[in-house]
């Protein structure tokens, strides 16, 4: 059927990503951005073995601590999106945790720094 | 006597019986001859009607040549079209992997795997190209790629999983012959009703056993997929019914050609069919490495290349490896070996990957500038009024510690 010479170097992967997903749709923006950090529950010995090899490893990157979706993304070789709706499914099954960003600091007012530099100086200077 | 001799009667009918023998004779002779003749006659029409089958079977057979030649090399267009448009898909995929537009690349890429399926299977009854080479996989991933190339992939659940892989050259075929069976399951199964399939081992090798809920075959149609699947089936395009069944067939051809087997003869607890895949050990090889691994310790090895990577590296190529990756940013933030927790040693993780060298410089000179001021005013209380001509000279040596 098909001699030796016929085959080719290049195929795509085997398993295709909306297979890997189950065909789940992307997760809300405002529940898993890039930022959102997350972690494995507690309870993590029991893993079931009904989750996908691809779950199986976001499971083991996820349970050294809180990494960031677009870290553990980096670790895999799939789509960003892809990582977002696995994560968005474990989080819902209850095996992971997610933690909003932490939120940005206030820029500091400027007349507080200027009285503290004039109470600093005041005491220093 | 001579009463009766001179009785003309008695001549006539003397004369009447040698005429009579006289034809009788002849006309055994005719009818000799003849039969001689219909015995050649019949011999010459069957003499004939072998050589008219016979030029009918040679062409049929021609037909049927010229017909899979011309869809072999028609499919081989199409599979050759259905796999660059794949690899064009999936690099738009890991380009655009945090947009919305993701959701739609993957409806593409959906429904091209399904036109190359169909490619594929029309091209496999004309002895024709199968496809790209694919590495040796896990049993798992291939029936995760058989359940992607049929429409209703969603009501596929594979409940069981074993450890062990297909060797390279079995992938493909067990892919698409499974494909095959799952589209038969699906389709003739309610479009609620899930098609389940367990992977189990047996002492000849694994079953791949699929089980739908639909309305089962009679005994007609039982018999037609028997006989496709076994040897006794016509091999080529002809003879697959309008509309055409592709699905038997090539599962028989796929079987034959790489020594698998496959029984759709019971029924399944649901009431549907129950397809049994059976796959010799001759097809199975070892659990393949993971591929997904490669490429991440590349990726998170370049950006950190101090310390005891490689041994650690090196000794973790089985299970664990992420955790035991993990670490290594956090080995590398100052001050924080190991007791700084899982939160900031991933931050640090990820900036020293993302930040710029600039960043990273002015960060360092922050620190810098912090301890040093400290110290400075620890030291020398009165004699500092200005602060920013420290931070200067501060920030340069900051530069040079990154």
């Amino acid at each position: 059927m098909t001699g030796p010479g016929e085959w080719e170097p290049e195929a795509a992967e085997l398993v295709r990503p909306y297979v890997i997903t189950k065909g789940r749709g992307l997760p809300d923006e405002a529940e898993l951005s890039l930022i959102t950090l997350v972690t494995a529950a507690p309870e993590g010995p029991r893993r079931p073995t009904r989750l996908s090899p691809e779950e199986q490893r976001l499971l083991d990157i996820c349970s050294a601590g809180y990494l960031s979706v677009a870290e553990i993304a980096g670790h895999t070789r799939l789509p960003l999106g892809v990582v977002k709706i696995l994560l968005a499914a474990l989080t819902e099954g209850g095996y992971l945790i997610t933690r909003p960003p932490v939120a940005r600091a206030p820029l500091a007012d400027r007349e507080i720094l200027e009285e503290v530099l004039n109470g600093l100086r005041a005491k220093f200077g | 006597m001579t009463e009766y001799i001179q009785n003309p009667v008695l001549w006539a009918v003397v004369v009447v019986l040698v005429a009579a023998i006289a034809v009788i004779v002849r006309q055994r002779k005719s009818a000799q001859a003849l039969r001689h003749e219909i015995d050649g006659l019949r011999s010459h029409y069957s003499d004939l009607e072998n050589h008219y089958a016979q030029s009918v079977a040679a062409a049929q057979e021609q037909a049927e040549d010229a017909t899979k030649t011309v869809l072999k090399s028609a499919m081989r267009t199409l599979q050759g079209l259905a796999a660059e448009q794949q690899l064009v898909v999936s690099r738009l995929q890991t380009k655009y992997g945090d947009s919305t537009i993701l959701q739609d690349l993957l409806e593409i890429d959906h429904t091209n795997s399904q036109f190359g399926r169909r490619a594929q299977s029309i091209a496999v009854l004309c002895d024709g190209w199968l496809g790209r080479h694919r590495d040796a996989a896990s049993v798992y991933d291939v029936v995760r790629s058989a359940q992607g190339r049929i429409r209703h992939y969603r009501r596929v659940e594979i409940l069981s999983q074993v450890d062990f892989g297909i060797t390279s050259r079995a992938v493909e075929p067990v892919a698409l012959a499974l494909a095959e069976l799952l589209d038969n399951a699906t389709s003739y199964s309610s479009p609620d009703s899930v098609v389940e399939i367990n992977i189990r081992t047996v002492p000849k090798g694994i079953c791949i056993v699929v089980d739908d809920a639909g309305v089962g075959m009679n005994d007609e149609e039982r018999a037609r997929a028997e006989k496709l699947l076994s040897s006794e089936r016509v091999s080529g395009v002809s003879g697959l019914g309008n509309p055409p069944q592709f699905g038997f067939a090539v599962i028989g051809v796929l079987a034959e050609r790489f020594g698998f087997e496959v029984s759709v003869d019971s029924s399944s607890p649901y009431g549907g069919v129950r397809a049994v895949v059976l796959l010799p050990h001759d097809l199975l090889t070892a659990m393949p490495e993971q591929k997904v691994q490669a490429p991440a310790v590349s990726a998170a090895a370049v950006p950190h290349p101090a310390g005891p990577e490689p041994s650690l590296t090196a000794a973790t190529t089985a299970d664990g490896l992420p955790r035991r990756r993990r670490k290594r940013p956090m080995a590398i933030v100052p001050g924080s070996a190991g007791g700084a927790g899982g939160t900031g040693g991933g931050t640090a993780g990820r900036g020293s990957g993302s930040r710029s060298g600039a960043e990273t410089a002015a960060i360092m000179g922050a620190f810098q500038r912090g301890t040093q001021s400290g110290r400075a005013a620890h030291d020398d209380r009165a004699g500092r009024t200005d602060q920013t001509s420290g931070t200067t000279g501060a920030s340069s040596e900051g530069h040079e510690v990154s």
